[in-house]
């Protein structure tokens, strides 16, 4: 492995891992508000013991998710100070004004989960508000940083150096607005599903009270509103890619030859060699439609683009597959799970139905994960879209496969430690008991 | 109109000594936990955790905004720093790493009873690790051994590792854990309180004696640095660093706790105001102007003309923050529901 590789898989796993926390941290608090906000409204006692547990693996989650983020900002030097120097007077202003953001759910979460014994219950959900704002805007900032990127604007090249520099068109580029409403979106849906699968093993385990019901309901149902928001941003997503990254969309797409009425394709293995896409699905003219919103349209290929300047589909096409894919694992158990609950005027028992919302819990994260890996891959080999490749922004020491075997690690440790104070019982009533035998001090 | 580059370099600065008040006396307190003694070393430990808790996050949040504002305001300044202290700053990011985790995991072990002294060690250990590393690298940019030669300097272990930063990095030690006890003596009573003033007198002891080191060792090992820190202003704040640190002990001594916590702060902040002085111009001294590492004039602007609003959010909630977890720390285990969380059964 070289330093290029070693750099850019320490940046890719550092972020996979940082994604995690930092949707939990934009979704859990949205979660948060609501069953506090319906615990003021409806004087039921059983909504705020519901948040109040939420909490405590909550800032397990919200802390790692700030050092990881630490790491993150420590890394744009460490590995990329040449991107940095370019990039830093444009897109530092999101970095800053995420940075508020971020710091203002820092105190309103500390407040929050610390200050039980210190506030009402009025001011208590009071914090949980910025922290829902914050946590959205923080989100939204940030990614205007990643679209420019994508879409660099707000300077000339003059003589190879960036000048007329204008760091708001900067922060206002092109891809962050779709960028944004789909990546936060996709955060609340992540959440939304991850715990409702969590409650769904609860009930598959016999715990079936009040409580869990509650928690299952609120969160289903914050992941099921705002996955059809998400898909609607997404699509909106693949017009603008249409219009200002078509070669990441073509890559996504496994689309090879330029033409009109092209087909769109699902799944397959796109072959590079030969241009095609052997196993896939096809449909007709659907890309055409869909990207410009007319059947007939030409759709630029990977072979419009010069030889060596586009992304591999060969990654990017079932990243892109597995995020689409994604949505109906968890648009379908949501749907039998609301089927039956109308039907049923209660939270439904039936194991098929908890088992499926099980099943489509990972999804949310999945498709994020994986949505991002498309933006990402798919702007290869440019880490600035047309001006500077990530091959020629990587610092110029050495030495970086050991660093990247050492944060290995760290995240290792890291996730074991997670793993085992989440997945253990954790004293959940009468399991409680058997594991107070290991206590220490 | 000021500055903009000059008012970058303020905001820069702030955000520094703001991380070192608030982060130091965070990192002091696992440096303390790690060397508590006498009969109640138990329950320093505990006070020290308890009041870590609601404000560690918070307060490590200032160095966010200090690499955010480096790479925003200056970012070829933060280019070259990360490359030539590559080494320093992995160490300082593993530890804060390893601290922030090991903090989170032992207050959710232990509200779960389950409590593991791997997690104890591992927060104490970073909360040594952390401080001297970042001395280090800070004291390094003073040190004069790292020439930029060409557009990116590669790392050499001699620019970051010399006896001046050496003693940086212990000198980045002993601030925080004089911060940590001072800040613990205004919010615990009784014999804990003596332990801690015990404590706080040491590590000024110590702090003055290693800072005071510093100053021969700079003219060795640093000597454009000790040039200017000898021949002009900058060593205004030497003396003001040695009165407000001698008038600290003295409180101390005399038990104005209150007073003692507010002159420990300037201490710090007059100690790391003469090092940032005797910089000045530079970022990296001898090979980096603050102005030549800037931003271009629009971004500078941009980003000050952001920052009165962020203050406007930022401040309140700060204060709201603090002034709701003042005095004595809870030894109740927040964050749980009623009935103490998950474990109990419902009533």
């Amino acid at each position: 492995m070289d330093d290029l590789l070693a750099a850019r898989a320490l940046m890719g796993v550092s972020l996979a891992f940082h994604i995690v926390y930092a949707t939990i941290g934009i979704g859990l608090p949205l979660l948060l508000m609501l069953a506090e906000g319906l615990a003021l409204k409806t004087g039921d006692e059983e909504w705020h013991e519901v948040a109040r547990r939420w909490i405590r693996p909550a800032a397990v989650l919200f802390a790692i998710g700030a050092v990881s983020g630490t790491i993150l900002s420590f890394e744009l030097g460490l590995l990329w100070p040449k991107f940095m120097v370019f990039a830093g007077p444009m897109i530092g202003l999101a970095f800053s004004m995420e940075g508020f953001a971020f710091f203002t759910e820092a105190i309103f979460l500390a407040l929050y989960s610390y200050g039980e014994q210190r506030l009402s219950r009025r001011a208590q959900f009071f914090c949980t508000v910025p922290m829902v704002v914050a946590s959205a805007i923080s989100a939204v900032f940030v990614i205007s940083a990643n679209g420019w990127m994508n879409t660099p604007s707000g300077f000339r090249m003059v003589n190879g150096v960036a000048s007329d520099i204008h760091p708001l068109v900067a922060f206002a580029n092109q891809a962050w607005p779709h960028q944004a409403v789909h990546g936060t979106f996709a955060a609340y849906v992540a959440t939304g599903f991850a715990m409702a699968g969590f409650y769904a093993a609860d009930l598959l385990r016999g715990r079936k009270t009040t409580q869990v019901k509650k928690a299952l309901t609120l969160s289903l149902a914050v992941g099921t509103l705002a996955l059809p928001l998400m898909l609607m941003s997404g699509d909106w997503a693949a017009e603008a890619l249409a219009e200002h990254q078509k070669a990441k969309l073509a890559a996504a797409e496994a689309h090879f030859k330029t033409m009109a009425a092209a087909p769109l394709v699902i799944g397959g293995w796109p072959d590079p060699e030969t241009g095609t896409v052997r196993y896939a699905i096809k449909i007709p003219k659907l890309l055409s439609y869909l990207a410009n919103g007319d059947a007939n349209s030409v759709v630029q290929g990977l072979d419009a683009f010069p030889l060596g300047s586009t992304p591999d589909p060969r990654i990017v096409h079932p990243f892109f597959d597995l995020m689409v894919g994604s949505s109906f694992v968890m648009a379908a158990a949501a749907a039998w799970f609301w089927w039956l609950r109308w039907r049923e005027k209660e939270v439904t028992l039936k194991r098929g139905a908890l088992i499926l919302v099980l099943i489509a819990a990972p999804f949310g994260m999945i498709a994020l994960e994986s949505g991002w890996m498309v933006t990402e891959f798919g702007r290869q080999p440019w880490i600035i879209q047309g001006y500077l490749r990530t091959s020629e922004a990587v610092t110029p020491n050495g030495g970086l496969l050991l660093i990247f075997a050492t944060f290995l690690m760290v995240y290792l440790a890291l996730s074991v430690g997670i793993l085992r104070l989440l997945l253990r019982p954790q004293g959940r009533g009468e399991e409680g008991e058997e594991g107070e035998e290991v206590l220490h001090g | 109109m000021a500055d903009p580059v000059i008012l970058a370099a303020i905001v820069l600065v702030a955000g520094l000594l703001m991380y070192a008040l608030f982060a130091g006396a965070d990192f002091g307190g696992g440096i303390w936990t790690a060397l508590a003694f006498g009969p109640r070393a138990r329950e320093q430990r505990e006070a020290l955790f308890n009041a870590i808790g609601p404000v560690w996050e918070t307060n490590h949040v200032w160095l966010i905004f200090v690499i955010v504002t480096l790479f925003t305001a200056f970012p070829a300044g933060f280019g070259n720093l990360f490359v030539v202290l590559m080494t320093p700053l992995v160490l300082a990011l593993v530890g804060i790493n390893f601290r922030g985790a090991a903090f989170a995991f032992r207050h959710f072990g232990r509200e779960s009873k389950k409590e593991t002294p791997v997690s104890a060690r591992v927060f104490e250990i970073a909360s040594v690790l952390t401080p001297f590393t970042l001395g280090l690298a800070v004291s390094a940019t003073a040190a004069g051994r790292i020439v930029i030669a060409g557009h990116m300097p590669t790392e050499h272990v001699s620019a970051w590792l010399n006896p001046f930063t050496l003693l940086g990095g212990v000198v980045g030690m002993a601030i925080c854990a004089y911060l940590a006890p001072v800040y613990m003596t205004v919010r615990v009573t009784g014999s804990l309180q003596e332990d801690f003033r015990k404590e706080s007198l040491i590590a000024g002891l110590a702090l003055g004696i290693l800072t005071s080191l510093m100053i021969p060792l700079a003219h060795y090992q640093a000597p454009l640095f000790a040039e200017r820190l000898f021949n002009s202003w900058p060593m205004l704040f030497v003396m003001l660093a040695i009165l407000t640190g001698v008038i600290t002990e003295s409180l101390l001594w005399l038990r104005r706790y209150f007073w003692a916590q507010l002159m420990a702060g300037a201490t710090i902040v007059f100690t790391m105001a003469g090092f940032i002085a005797a910089l000045n111009p530079d970022i990296l001294i001898g090979q980096l102007t603050l102005r030549a590492a800037a931003a271009p004039h629009t971004t500078l602007v941009a980003f000050l003309a952001v920052l009165p609003i962020g203050a406007l959010i930022l401040v309140p909630s700060l204060v709201y923050l603090y002034w709701t977890f003042r005095g004595e720390p809870s030894t109740d285990m927040p964050p749980a529901g009623k009935g103490g969380g998950q474990g109990a059964p419902p009533p």
